[in-house]
């Protein structure tokens, strides 16, 4: 792309005007024409004598290039060899779910003080700017440079965590060190039981005052303090509903983003083990692990989610991989058979899986042309009662399901879990 | 109307000074020298679409109109309405000039409007130099060379018209 100096319509119009002013007092013998025409001859020699020799080289940049949905950047406008520059205008082109400040795109200023433009996207998922058009214009308004297209530049948008916390435990703590209480007993903090004492015990656990009223050492127990593991299943296989970015309606696959994105925050700070498995688009799989590096990771694995459809030869055989000991919970609309055919063998299994209904209420489907809407819509009242036969037969099996609503939504569902693991169950297999 | 609901205060106010600069250039003349109806209403005519297209060249033929009647008019004698005419036109270029810095519905910058103040207000001065210079000169008897030395001024400036219009060349971005 090349591009170059020209003179504005404005030195033109000074030199033209100043011209004419000059031929026409001395063609005329006029001199009050001179009185005229000596203001644009100035314009014109100023203009004139800032003509440009340096070749401007453009270039945006963000900030910062990954960001929260809500959050918000600057772009700055970087202009190298900008020593001919008096004023810089941009004009940015709109970019689906980023909101631009100011709202038109449009900014301008002098080159000392280069005009920004503030960015914030308003949905996850990587958002490329658009083209932005750059004009810049030398002192005195005399040559003027493009305006020259500017590419715009890529963020990775990670869903909004905000709004969900949970005061109940994970059920089933199997791990190392965290803090969900344990069946087990062991060194957590928490009073349990007191006990006769065992060699082996630790002498710090003596309980003085019960030892001396009993005349026998006693010593107190607690129950250990494990991590568990936590496995998120997020179903990419459609996009229901319309998304209207942060403050707007919510797709299923916003919904489900979100809620995945808020649940592995909350558990990757509380201490325990988060992995995240994606089911369709380019699906995604992430491994469990704790700290905040891993949690950046699931980030950015949910915010690379695109909806698609599973190859024909997985839809059948669409297992999740679940190591036993894990929570599973599975966001999703549950409208894709092999979904619900995977949770339910996890269920079965006896392993607690919890269901997050990421369907919007007034979801509906497009309609393809030619096509009868009255057609679309029976068929979409068809396939809402199949589904609510599916989710009623997911409860029946032991699995809650759910409506994400953000904080609390999970407390209740988590703590009939926890009450359930610690009694004998039968798994069948 | 679109258009002008983008338009911000400022913006529509240099449209303004765009469309009536040019005429009040014309009527600052001496009464008896005013000019017929017809050329108002051309140069008002033509203010318009100056106002309407500021980097149009309907505005340099607006104000060369101006010029021109001008240099009808003024034939004999240096009269003082010359002056405001002259800050009348310069008014119109400014005000174009700065609605023309990018797209329609940029905002005038607050900075960019102070430099061009002060920068109209110095090269306004030359206005009235220029009306007492030629004040002082008009009843002096002419110079020997006086119009060959203001033709080939005439022929310098247009050269560097020429040469100001030229597109520079293409530099690789």
């Amino acid at each position: 792309m090349t591009s170059r100096w020209r003179p504005t319509p404005a030195l033109a119009r000074a030199v033209v005007v100043g011209a004419v002013a000059v031929v026409a007092a001395v063609v005329g013998a006029a001199p009050a024409v001179m009185v005229l025409g000596a203001p644009f001859i100035l314009v014109a020699c100023f203009g004139l004598l800032h003509r440009p020799d340096t070749t401007p080289v453009l270039d945006a940049e963000l900030d910062q290039r990954w960001l929260h949905e809500g959050q918000g950047t600057t772009s700055r406008l970087l202009i190298r060899h900008a020593e001919d520059v008096e004023h810089v205008a941009r004009a940015m082109a709109p970019t689906p779910y980023v909101a631009l400040h100011p709202p038109t795109g449009l900014v301008a200023g002098l080159a000392d003080d280069l005009p920004t433009l503030e960015v914030g996207p308003r949905r996850w998922g990587k958002r490329v700017l658009g083209e932005e058009q750059v004009c810049l214009t030398t002192p005195w308004a005399g040559y003027r440079w493009g305006p020259v297209t500017v590419h715009g530049d890529a963020v990775r948008v990670l869903p909004q965590t905000r709004g969900f916390d949970s005061r109940s435990e994970t059920p089933r703590p199997v791990g190392l060190v965290g803090v969900n209480r344990s069946p087990r007993l062991g060194a957590g903090i928490e009073f349990a039981d007191i006990r006769p004492f065992r060699p082996g015990d630790r002498l710090r656990r003596i309980s003085w005052r019960v030892s001396v009223r009993s005349r026998e050492l006693h010593v107190t127990t607690s129950p250990a303090e494990e991590d568990s593991g936590v496995l998120l299943v997020v179903d990419a296989l459609g996009d229901h509903g319309q998304s209207g970015g942060l403050e707007g309606a919510a797709s299923s696959l916003d919904q489900s983003v979100r809620a995945a994105a808020a649940v592995a925050d909350h558990h990757i700070r509380s201490g325990d083990r988060v992995g995240l498995r994606i089911v369709g688009g380019e699906g995604g799989l992430l491994g469990y692990g704790g700290g905040i590096r891993h949690l950046r990771a699931l980030f950015d694995l949910l915010a690379g989610v695109r909806p698609g459809e599973l190859p024909e030869g997985i839809v059948k055989r669409l297992q999740l991989r679940v190591t036993g000991g894990s929570v599973v919970f599975v966001f999703s609309p549950m409208l894709g058979p092999a979904i619900v055919t995977a949770t339910a063998s996890l269920v079965q299994r006896g392993l607690p899986v919890v269901v997050v209904d990421t369907l919007p209420p007034d979801a509906s489907p497009r309609v393809p042309d030619g096509v009868d809407p009255r057609l679309v819509d029976l068929a979409w009242r068809m396939r809402r009662l199949e589904r609510d036969q599916v989710l009623a037969g997911l409860a029946g099996l032991g699995c809650p399901v759910i409506a994400w609503r953000g904080a609390g939504t999970l407390d209740d569902v988590l703590r009939r879990l926890a009450r359930r693991a610690t009694v004998p169950q039968v798994a069948s297999r | 109307m679109t258009l002008i609901s983008q338009e911000t205060t400022a913006r529509l106010l240099l449209r303004l000074v765009l469309l009536g600069a040019p005429v009040l250039a014309l009527l600052a003349a001496r009464p008896e020298e005013l000019p017929h109806g017809w050329f108002v209403a051309l140069t008002l005519v033509l203010s318009i679409g100056f106002a309407a297209m500021p980097e149009s060249p309907l505005g340099t033929a607006c104000l060369g109109l101006v010029v021109f009647w001008w240099a009808l008019a003024a034939s004999d004698g240096v009269p003082v309405g010359a002056i405001p005419a002259a800050l009348f036109l310069l008014a119109a270029h400014v005000a174009a000039l700065l609605l023309s810095y990018g797209p329609p519905a940029l905002p005038v910058g607050r900075a960019l409007l102070g430099r061009w103040l002060r920068r109209s207000l110095g090269v306004a001065a030359s206005a009235p130099l220029v009306w007492l210079v030629a004040v002082v000169v008009d009843d002096q008897p002419e110079p020997p060379g006086i119009w060959i030395s203001g033709m080939a001024c005439a022929v310098v400036v247009c050269i560097v018209a020429a040469t100001a219009v030229t597109p520079l060349p293409e530099q690789p971005e």
